[in-house]
């Protein structure tokens, strides 16, 4: 009875009973910190309710957290930060559990830092083109706060209307229109963060570029391990004045590979340029209505965006490049709303596969443009092999792949599969010269993958950052390295000084 | 996602709609952003998702439900916005609406509380005996500072103006040539609190050629009494209710069935799930559910409407839960009332739910007024003059907080069209 | 010493590092003078390392040794119809050391960012990955090739503007984005500061897409060579917008109408929108004065005008615009240090920073390049150098005297 706890395939810092051994304490100095409030609860201990927090969105890892806190000021997340870097206790932040590499997956002898409550805009400054903002505001909610005066905030990621911008930070989350706008640290301002031992810092502002080392550039994307966010400050940018999208579909998925390459190779920057394929397209029609075209075997979507002028001038070449290249269907948004239509079946694929499978397993690799025929072909014969579906849904304009892996975790062993079926996938992406991660995070999911991408040496001076900022290794552990190395080890000198030294290095 | 039910409990009907309802939901958590509690509690729990996850812990453990999981189900508004946000077509009305028959079939609740959900259940659906309470009501006003938050958010709700007569069966003639006949339902509480609205639908539909007919034997919609769980009384009422249309089908015909509260207009759309186990009812509730329509629907119908008042003042548009989430109606109302000549303009958060909920706004009376200031400043910030919503509940509800008038969208329309201004009597 | 491969720098590094010496990190050595002066035993030349070992147009992807010539890399973009579209800075003259020498690491290491900072970033914004020898004597990689990676942390972003004190960079692959189809500049002539940052301001905030807004006042705009700019006698801030020609017409169009108020305008073709960016970008041509300490203070765009305005600075300061007001570089004569920590403060006020990025050596003595730290980023500035550098072996004291 009951559910099952983690999956047995991953492994996760051993539990210190001793901390266990320590909850009530634990609930109670959380309580004296985070005291109940009028409508809620500041606490969370009881075993079935701590079962809502046992994962994110990713679902195939779950795992009941010791205790969940939700505080609701810098304050007291630094009390508590303090409190556990006193008393050895590990932390996993969580913002709206949308993560879909399990960033914040419990622990089962961690404390659990909720940031739902901070979720208010604190500040719209149009003159400077930035708004503070409290972590837990929904990426869409920044847009929305700014709508008024014609601006928005221009990282989109799929989960946008749920997703909190503390974790965007977080994670670095992309979106659609990544290629022209960047990714959340090329929009990133300023944050306030608590360190692990309390001590609350402000890196970056209203201003650009870091006074000293990029130290906000290295936190942002740095999934939950050097600190926990308790303001944000982004950057809002006017609104194009117009928009158009096409919807351009072909028979053949290297048509539309080669269509995407012809329009960037042709200068042209577009706001967003996405790919489905068809299972894709069946399954976000199925819940938006877009009408997509359903007899294509890739469906691109190019939109355009800047004056009117600039859009009518660029839609008439893609629309020119996409003949010539066999486009079988080609149709233009003729308003916003269909714009937006268009849009909403695209950011909806994801969860909409759910109308496909019970299950899916989204991966996340970036592969470089030129390879995605070659990249395709081959995950439709690992599809073959392991006899389970897959949809793809591409972000074609930067080259970052999401095929999603269906699967029925009620079927013993599909998991198992999915999770081999997903680690070929992801390492084909890094053989043809791509990443394990584009924008998911590399969590729990692909931590044991590091490996594939970079050796020993890389990862450790990876984690020597983490020492900087956490150097008892309590922030968010199990995530993102593989094994985990105490950072006295890590600190040290290793002189290998010997004979390989070139006795004929040219000197001064 | 994965379920864990045993094959025993698969055999039974509710567990068997949880588990395929359950398999849809990929843990996405696109349903926080639409979640009203979630935007104000932050708490995980408190969303659909969270809720859902209770639930399902609920149900697999086969044990009696906790007070945690019970305590965060009653707060869940069920205004289903999370299912218009849901990408992979969860059906959380079915899901949330079987767990609280669970709970309520297999958890005690403290005697106060039982004693305010079955006061509710015994008063509300009966015009008669709800008329007396809010008389009743009005008299203990003076002494609201000695009640409970409960007993003082039932007591806010109660309107100044004049308590209405319960309306009786009877059949309105068509003006001029008649275009259709149509039955409508004019709800329990409603014509008491505010008839209004109802002499307002009459109006403007026989205007527009219709012969509207109150249909012996129809009586509450069943929702209060569904959404507290009660599922006997719901389906005493669901049973009255098809039974009259299907005799008035039958007999002189009708093309559909018009529904005015938003709320009600929901559950008789979902009669035919509602007595999808009951042989003898089941295909004539089928019937039924497909023949009504919100009001809104039917006018649209009918449009054009003509505005025939110049001037009107600017407008704000609440969308009614029931109504965007429930029935899929937001276009309707809007294109109406900006077609008979208002200004008609959006609020921000103008999708998340203002508190009102059915009888939630006196089960959990600091939730829902918190989300009705926040609707309050959302209103206010639009500039309108007056605000219009397609609900009794929220309009109710709203006026509380709302500096302007609050209307039902059809007393606009039939101002605008010819009928009275309903701002002179405010 | 002058390594000519990777493994080289890698032996070099090593060989400081048991010999407890230390090393001064430099490409060609053109901003040298940006930094306190590094005490070291020897000058790691990486200029050595020379050559595009990868580019790609199509992907938009450029990888080069870290001793690159930038104008090497400008070269081969060129052809392409590409650029690096944060606009690097040749900076080499405001040190005195030749135009157009600088390397592409030297770009990264710096951080540099030209007036499109703005609406497209700076370098840190722009580097995908890098490989270095960091000061443990090991050679490590971070990031990829492609524009969307989150494997790992970010360490793209600490490198670039960490002037040599973490690791010895050898090869970076940096994004690359297509030329422009044209430039425009519109000139507004005879604002003052106050009113010349709301102007960029408006045009900021419209949707007209601009890529740059710098004001110059009256004497700096003197010293252009663009006669547009220098003949006018006053004030000029200038708006750019890039693109299409379809498109760059209409927005010049929106953007006349918006900034009418502000004064006279005037717009420059792409020839001469070419030269006047390209001077802003690198400051020498208008605050030379060969002994002058300037400043380069990064602030929120509304902010710079109403610190340069309560500073109330003498005459011979000189100052301008740039990133729409965000940017304010400035000079002012050698040996004013009480100057600086009024600035310092007054920056600090905003949460901006300011940087001395030239000074003679003597006044760099006696105050701090880098903006200093709050105790708490200091105490973290410090770790993350102990966990590149334990030693201190490269370019000590560079950033701050003590690390």
């Amino acid at each position: 009875m009951g559910s099952a706890n983690t999956n047995m395939s991953l492994k996760m810092p051993e539990v210190d009973t001793s901390v266990v051994s320590r909850r009530d304490d634990i609930i109670n100095r959380l309580r004296q910190i985070v005291p109940p409030g009028p409508l809620g609860e500041g606490v969370i201990d009881d075993p079935r309710a701590l079962r809502a927090y046992e994962c994110d969105g990713l679902s195939a890892y779950r795992q009941l957290p010791m205790v969940v806190v939700l505080p609701e000021t810098t304050q007291q997340v630094s009390k508590i930060l303090a409190y556990c870097h006193e008393n050895g206790i590990k932390v996993v932040a969580r913002g709206s559990g949308t993560s879909l590499s399990g960033g914040a997956l419990p622990l089962a002898d961690a404390v659990m830092i909720g940031l739902g409550k901070f979720n208010r805009v604190l500040e719209m400054d149009f003159d400077n083109r930035c708004v503070v903002t409290q972590p837990g505001v929904s990426n869409l909610a920044i847009s929305h706060a700014v709508a008024h005066r014609g601006f928005y905030y221009a990282p989109d990621p799929s989960s946008q209307i749920a997703c909190s911008i503390g974790g965007n930070v977080a994670e670095n989350s992309g979106g659609v229109h990544c290629l022209k706008y960047g990714l959340t640290t090329n929009n990133v301002l300023g944050v306030e963060m608590v360190l692990m031992n309390g001590e609350v810092i402000r890196l970056g502002g209203k201003h650009l570029d870091a006074g000293g080392y990029d130290i906000l550039g290295v936190v942002t994307g740095s999934e939950g391990l050097l600190g926990i966010i308790t303001e944000v400050t982004v950057r809002i940018l006017r609104k194009p004045e117009t928009a158009r999208a096409a919807l351009i579909g072909f028979p053949q998925v290297a048509a539309a590979g080669d269509c995407v390459a012809s329009i960037i190779g042709e200068g042209i920057i577009p706001g967003g340029m996405e790919m489905m394929d068809r299972p894709a397209i069946k399954a976000a029609e199925a819940f938006v209505h877009a009408g997509y075209p359903l007899d294509v075997e890739a469906l691109l979507i190019v939109e355009l965006d800047g004056p009117q002028a600039e859009v009518d001038y660029l839609i008439g070449r893609v629309q020119a490049i996409a003949e010539r290249l066999g486009a079988t269907h080609f149709r233009l948004s003729t308003s916003d709303a269909e714009r937006e239509n268009f849009w909403a079946g695209r950011k909806a694929a994801f969860p909409a596969v759910g109308r496909l499978s019970p299950d899916y397993y989204c991966m996340d690799g970036t592969i470089p443009r030129g390879r995605l025929p070659e990249v395709l072909t081959r995950i439709a014969e690992m599809s073959k092999a392991y006899n389970l579906g897959v949809a793809n849904v591409f972000h074609a304009g930067d080259g970052n792949l999401h095929p999603l892996i269906l699967y029925d975790a009620n079927n013993e062993g599909e998991l198992e599969k999915a999770e081999a079926f997903g680690s070929d996938i992801l390492k084909l992406c890094v053989e043809v010269g791509g990443v394990l991660t584009g924008e998911h995070g590399v969590g729990v999911e692909k931590r044991d993958l590091m490996p594939t991408m970079f050796n020993e040496t890389d990862l450790n001076q990876q984690q020597r950052v983490k020492c900087a900022f956490d150097p008892d290794g309590l922030l968010n552990p199990g995530k993102m390295f593989p094994t985990l190395h105490r950072c006295a080890e890590l600190g040290r000198v290793h002189v290998h000084r010997g004979e390989t030294r070139f006795p004929d290095l040219p000197r001064f | 996602m994965q379920t864990h039910f045993t094959s025993a409990q698969l055999q039974e009907p509710g567990i068997q709609t949880a588990n395929d309802i359950l398999r849809a939901c990929v843990h996405c958590g696109f349903c926080l952003s639409a979640c009203p509690t979630y935007a104000l509690l932050g708490d995980e729990r408190d969303s659909p998702r969270g809720r859902i996850y209770l639930i399902k812990d609920m149900l697999e453990s086969d044990a009696a439900p906790t007070e945690e999981v019970v305590r965060h189900v009653d707060r869940c508004l069920s205004c289903l916005g999370c299912m218009t946000a849901c990408p992979s077509g969860v059906h959380y009305q079915h899901y949330v609406d079987n767990a609280r028959i669970h709970i309520e079939e297999n958890f005690t609740r403290p005697w106060f509380d039982r004693t305010v959900r079955r006061l509710i259940a015994a008063v509300l659906p009966y015009p008669g005996r709800a008329k007396l309470a809010f008389r009743a009501a009005r008299l203990a006003r003076p002494f609201a500072g000695l009640l409970g938050g409960r007993l003082k958010a039932m007591l806010k709700l109660v309107p100044n103006t004049a308590l209405g007569e319960t309306r009786e069966p009877t059949v309105y003639p068509a003006q001029g040539v008649r275009r259709k006949r149509v039955a409508l339902l004019p709800g329990c509480v409603q014509d008491v609190l505010r008839s209004g609205i109802n002499d307002a639908t009459i109006r403007l539909l026989t205007r527009l050629g219709c012969e509207v007919v109150i249909a012996p034997g129809t009586s509450c919609c069943g929702a209060l009494t569904h959404h507290l769980g009660y599922d006997a009384p719901a389906r005493d009422f669901i049973a009255a209710n098809v039974e009259a249309w299907i005799r008035e089908l039958d007999g002189d015909g009708i093309d559909a069935i018009v529904t005015n509260a938003a709320g009600c207009g929901t559950v008789v759309k979902d009669y035919g799930h509602m007595a999808a186990d009951d042989p003898a009812l089941a295909e004539k509730a089928k019937r039924v559910a497909g023949l009504t329509r919100d009001i809104s629907e039917l006018l649209t119908e009918l449009a054009p409407l003509k505005g025939v008042v110049g001037d009107l003042p600017p407008l704000a548009y609440q969308d009614a839960c029931s109504l965007r989430n429930g029935q899929q109606v937001t276009a309707q109302p809007r294109a109406l009332l900006s077609s008979v000549g208002f200004d008609v303009r959006e609020l921000n958060d103008g999708a998340l739910c203002c508190g009102s909920a059915g009888s939630y706004n006196i089960l959990q009376p600091d939730i829902a007024a918190a989300l009705r200031t926040r609707k309050a400043a959302a209103i206010g910030a639009t500039a309108a003059q007056v605000a219009a919503t397609g609900n009794i509940g929220c309009l109710t509800h709203l006026q509380v907080a709302v500096e302007i008038p609050v209307l039902h969208t059809v007393e606009l329309l039939d101002w605008a069209t010819g009928g009275p201004n309903p701002l002179a009597a405010e | 010493m002058k390594p000519t491969s990777e493994t080289d720098v890698l032996d070099a590094v090593v060989a400081a590092v048991a010999d407890e010496t230390r090393l001064e990190i430099a490409g060609n050595g053109t901003k040298r003078g940006w930094g306190h002066e590094v005490v070291a035993s020897e000058i790691l030349d990486l200029s050595g390392l020379s050559g595009i070992t990868l580019y790609e147009p199509s992907e938009l992807v450029l990888t080069a040794k870290a001793g690159t010539p930038l104008r090497a890399v400008t070269a081969a973009l060129d052809e392409q119809h590409q650029q690096l579209a944060f606009e690097p800075p040749d900076f080499g003259p405001l040190y005195g050391a030749a135009p157009d020498a600088g390397t592409i690491g030297g770009v990264v290491g710096c951080n540099l960012a030209g007036p499109r900072r703005i609406q497209t970033g700076a370098a840190r914004d722009h580097l995908l990955g890098f490989r270095a020898v960091s000061g443990r004597g090991e050679l490590f990689k971070s990031g990829g090739r492609v524009v969307k990676n989150v494997t790992g942390f970010d360490l793209s972003k600490l490198i670039a503007g960490s002037f040599g004190t973490l690791a010895a960079m050898t090869e970076v692959t940096v994004k690359v984005l297509p030329q422009p189809e044209k430039i425009r500049t519109l000139l507004i002539f005879g604002a003052g500061d106050a009113d010349a940052v709301k102007a960029m301001s408006t045009a900021l905030q419209s949707p007209y897409e601009v890529s740059a807004a710098a004001h110059l006042p009256a004497e700096q705009a003197g010293r252009s060579s663009v006669s547009y700019v220098s003949g006018s006698g006053g004030s000029v801030t200038a708006v750019r917008v890039e693109g299409p020609g379809p498109s760059v017409e209409a927005r010049l169009a929106g953007l006349r109408q918006q900034l009418s108020g502000y004064g006279d305008l005037e717009e420059l073709h792409s020839s001469n929108s070419r030269t006047l960016w390209a001077e802003l970008r690198d400051v020498a041509p208008f605050l030379s004065g060969a002994n002058d300490m300037i400043w380069r203070l990064s602030v929120p765009p509304m902010s710079g005008a109403e610190i340069i305005a309560d500073l109330s600075l003498p005459l011979e300061f000189r100052h301008f615009y740039d990133w729409g007001g965000g940017l304010v570089w400035l000079s002012t004569p050698a040996g004013k240090l009480n100057a600086a920590s009024r600035l310092r403060q007054a920056v600090m006020e905003t949460g901006g920073h300011a940087t001395l990025v030239r000074a003679p050596d003597a006044d760099k003595r006696e105050t701090d390049v880098f903006q200093p730290l709050s105790s708490g980023g200091g105490a973290l500035t410090a770790r993350l150098k102990d966990n590149f550098d334990p030693r201190r072996v490269l370019n000590p004291g560079r950033m701050y005297r003590d690390l």
